[in-house]
């Protein structure tokens, strides 16, 4: 493919595979906090144990997890034809992206903020701090770094599943490495899209370590 | 009327195969300006004891009462409110560890809804009172152990607390950290007339700076009253085993091995029996002893028998030997 009209065609892909990667991912964290908030809050032994809320939770977020992605999309058709009016193409890709990301990211948070030390949130209870103070001046700042690591590795998931999405009319890079390097056999196009998501993934990984670490009040400087 | 009263106080904790019954039957009443001790052995209940003060833990039966209101009949708003007047510090000081030196003492106000303004001036004051103003934008990590626990007595402070509870505040710390921590207590306790209830399994943590005792043992309250009262004459035996723990009075055989200390004026006067038994942890007999003093100077000579244990026998000597003591073995029969 001609230099002219290879550049435009994957500086398009970039920017629908960003847009579907930061868009489903804003989305996914909108869902997956609060019902990682949830999760933490319901399990036995958390600050508000209520075990069948918390089985129940439990039980939905292992289910999606189970399900493929690529599956996952075209079992939820017919949700994304509702939401977003058609089936293919980036913005309708962002639903299953969500549905598949948001109990993924549940998890992840999850384990983030059981990881707060024990002694640290009954200091906090013993001062008389209600849930809510709980949850937003203990729990999720003590957690932050950690929080931060698991938004990168979740982003680079959400970006892994946006370029899978392209064998079945999800847009961006995937789509790219589809229609022309599996389809019409265009191996130099094949590889240039691998090659720009590999540096995609590296610059979300080295930027979301990188705040991390700058975050860290508990590394002695 | 006491400041805090527990009464027939009882925790069962449920578990799927067993039932641990960790308090029973627990009666207390400290009162407003004490420094409260309660002692016991590891697993008796203190911990679980003073979890119920302030209702961290919510007792199975019987009642606490703090300042005339008994805190199962608050709701949860009245009692995260009580909270905020029975401050507590705890063993691993449980600091925020993303906030600095400030950040962590506001976080108590910050809870109690004081304005910003006011929070920044009251910080400054403790401050002053744990004496940690230069490491007021440090992070818990860049700080030793002991200055953990002044920011955490900062934290509890910030309040204006009536109470503080300690939860073996001091079992992480080195001797003399420990002292300054306690000497820190001591003020705050006098300067400000704050109740103190310290819960420690450290005899030596009572003895230092508490007013008032009471031994918690298997769950149930085996003694309490004035620290003299108790340690002077304890009832029971596990108040007993606690004071003389270690010592084993009575408990150690002596043996036939003795040996003469003879001083000729080259010690001074000190009280090197006493600082033997305290270092060594053996007990000697002293068998003879002559001794005068003499311009500060000691002559004659002292015999002491040494346990039976060998191992024991041998510390005595090592120690003997490096204060420079002459020395020599005594044959018990040739007296």
């Amino acid at each position: 493919m001609p230099i002219e009209k290879l550049i435009p065609l994957l500086a398009e892909g970039v920017r629908d595979t960003l847009y579907m990667t930061t868009v489903s991912t804003l989305f996914a964290y909108l869902l997956g906090l609060p019902l990682a908030i949830v999760l933490v809050l319901t399990a036995p032994g958390g600050l508000r144990p209520m075990v069948m809320l918390y089985r129940a939770l439990d039980a939905v977020v292992n289910v999606l997890r189970s399900i493929p992605f690529l599956i996952l999309m075209i079992l939820v058709i017919p949700l994304t034809r509702l939401i977003a009016g058609r089936a293919y193409g980036s913005t309708a890709t962002i639903v299953p992206l969500v549905i598949a990301a948001a109990p993924y990211v549940a998890r992840m948070i999850e384990s983030s903020l059981l990881e707060v030390d024990p002694g640290v949130i009954e200091a906090a209870q013993s001062m008389g701090a209600s849930i809510p103070t709980l949850i937003f001046k203990v729990l999720i700042p003590e957690a932050k770094t950690s929080l931060i690591v698991g938004a990168t590795i979740s982003t680079g998931t959400i970006l892994g599943y946006s370029a899978m999405s392209g064998a079945i009319g999800g847009g961006g890079l995937g789509q790219i490495a589809i229609s022309y390097g599996y389809n019409r056999y265009q191996t130099d196009v094949l590889l240039v899209t691998v090659v720009l998501l590999i540096i995609l993934m590296q610059v979300i990984q080295v930027l979301g370590m990188y705040i991390s670490r700058k975050t860290d009040k508990r590394i002695r400087e | 009327m006491a400041l805090i009263e527990l009464k027939h106080l009882t925790k069962t904790f449920r578990g799927k195969t067993q039932t641990v019954e960790a308090l029973r039957d627990i009666n207390l009443a400290i009162n407003q300006g004490e420094i409260y001790g309660i002692i016991g052995m590891s697993g008796a209940g203190k911990s679980t004891l003073v979890r119920c003060i302030n209702f961290l833990e919510r007792p199975t039966e019987g009642h606490v009462v703090i300042d005339g209101k008994d805190l199962s009949a608050l709701s949860p708003k009245e009692l995260r409110q009580l909270r905020q007047q029975v401050s507590m510090i705890f063993q691993h000081f449980n600091l925020l560890a993303q906030r600095d030196v400030r950040g962590n003492i506001a976080f108590a106000m910050e809870i109690a809804g004081m304005k910003r303004a006011q929070i920044d001036r009251r910080i400054d004051e403790l401050l002053d009172i744990v004496g940690l103003k230069e490491r007021q934008h440090n992070y818990p990590s860049q700080l030793s152990g002991g200055q953990k626990q002044r920011v955490a007595i900062a934290r509890a402070l910030a309040t204006n607390p009536k109470i503080i509870l300690c939860d073996e505040a001091t079992s992480a710390l080195d001797p003399q950290t420990t002292a300054s921590i306690l000497n820190l207590l001591r003020e705050i306790n006098r300067k400000m007339g704050i109740t103190i209830v310290i819960i420690t399994h450290e005899m030596s943590v009572v003895e230092s700076i508490c007013t008032h005792v009471a031994i918690i043992d298997e769950g149930t309250l085996a003694e309490c009253g004035t620290v003299e009262a108790v340690f002077s004459q304890p009832r029971t035996e596990a108040a007993k085993k606690l004071i003389f723990r270690g010592a084993g009075a009575g408990s150690v055989l002596m043996g036939r091995r003795m040996v003469r200390i003879v001083f000729d004026g080259e010690t001074f006067n000190e009280p090197i029996i006493a600082e033997l038994v305290m270092q060594c942890h053996v007990p000697v007999n002293i068998f003879y002893a002559d001794t005068r003093d003499v311009g500060g100077k000691v002559f004659g000579q002292m015999i002491l028998q040494l346990p039976e244990d060998r191992l024991q026998q041998e510390k005595v000597l090592y120690y003997l030997q490096n204060r420079n003591l002459h020395l020599e073995e005594v044959d018990a029969n040739a007296h």
